[in-house]
């Protein structure tokens, strides 16, 4: 049985991986595809989504996804996370804005404040 | 839900949040039968005989903090107003398979929508499930099996978003060649 000390040294060591490992690497698009996402549009978001980065050679970037965060009438969300800055998450994102989301904060790196409905910092 | 893509997904994503490794898509048009059939069949963590009971209620649900579980209710809704109906079969071992049956001329049954696109969205969303598709109708029959899709020097060479783009490719130029178009729905179609 390890001491709380031990464990507590041992969680540091997982939080400090998981900082390293989240501030690193390709920039990530999760997409919300709940039941509610997938009924607000999540779909074509994320292929909007895909087609835009595609047609602006923007290949560096992951794709996912994650089922419904209770904020049903906000869907469709999506959250993007470049390493290194906070996570942005968008509300009520449909094709266009979501093509537009890529052509300003993932190739730009300028966050479209106007549909912002939360900003995280990396390790929150 | 506008057509039967969307509701396929949405239950793509229950077997991909019951940790399924495999998730098989059929769909089977048979107008001399005017019979739609599409099931969803996973190897993940399947029910048990009550929760096979509850799955249907609109206000059970497995997940933590939520009240609502409205997947399935709103599949079997679909399929009922069109004269279909929803089977399940399941074991808390072996996985789960949901078929849902239409009529395929009835007026009141949604457009079977864009296949390919729910698709490519589960394919982008869980990259470490195998997807198994099968599509037969009375012009053609197709099938793809995600690990398949892509040679070995794409995988290797080509990255998530230029993958996915040949996938959509490859989909499409594989159901026309099999007959398969997203129809109107009901008598439209």
């Amino acid at each position: 049985m390890k001491s709380i000390k031990d464990l507590e040294r041992v969680k540091e060591q997982a939080l400090a991986e998981i900082r390293v490992r989240s501030s690193s690497g390709s920039p990530r698009v999760t997409v919300g595809m709940g039941t509610c996402g997938i009924a607000a549009g999540a779909r074509e978001t994320m292929l909007a989504i895909i087609d835009e980065l595609k047609k602006r050679q923007k290949l560096d970037v992951t794709i996912t996804e994650t089922g419904c965060v209770g904020l049903c009438a906000k869907e469709p969300i999506v959250e993007v996370h470049i390493p290194g800055e906070p996570r942005v998450v968008y509300g009520n994102v449909d094709v266009a804005r979501a093509r537009q989301i890529v052509a300003s904060h993932l190739v730009n790196r300028k966050v479209v404040d106007d549909w912002v409905i939360n900003i995280r910092k990396e390790d929150e | 839900m506008m057509d039967i893509s969307l509701h396929l997904l949405d239950l793509m994503q229950n077997s991909a949040r019951a940790q399924a490794t495999r998730v098989v898509l059929s769909i089977s048009e048979d107008r001399e039968k005017d019979a739609l059939t599409v099931a969803v069949i996973d190897n993940g963590n399947g029910m048990d005989e009550e929760e096979k009971r509850l799955a249907l209620d609109p206000f059970y649900t497995t997940k933590k903090g939520k009240k609502v579980g409205l997947g399935l209710p709103l599949v079997v809704q679909a399929a009922r107003m069109s004269g279909g109906d929803v089977k399940i079969e399941s074991h808390p071992v072996s996985g789960t398979k949901v078929e849902v049956t239409f009529s395929l001329s009835h007026m009141d049954r949604q457009p079977l929508g864009d296949i390919p696109a729910t698709l490519i969205s589960f394919m982008a969303g869980n990259p470490e499930i195998e997807l198994c598709f099968q599509y037969a109708g009375d012009q053609g029959a197709f099938s793809m099996t995600s690990s398949q899709l892509f040679s070995h020097e794409e995988k290797e060479t080509l990255g998530q978003i230029a993958l996915l783009s040949l996938a959509e490719k490859r989909l499409r130029a594989g159901l026309a060649r099999a007959g398969f178009r997203p129809d109107g729905g009901g008598v439209i179609g």
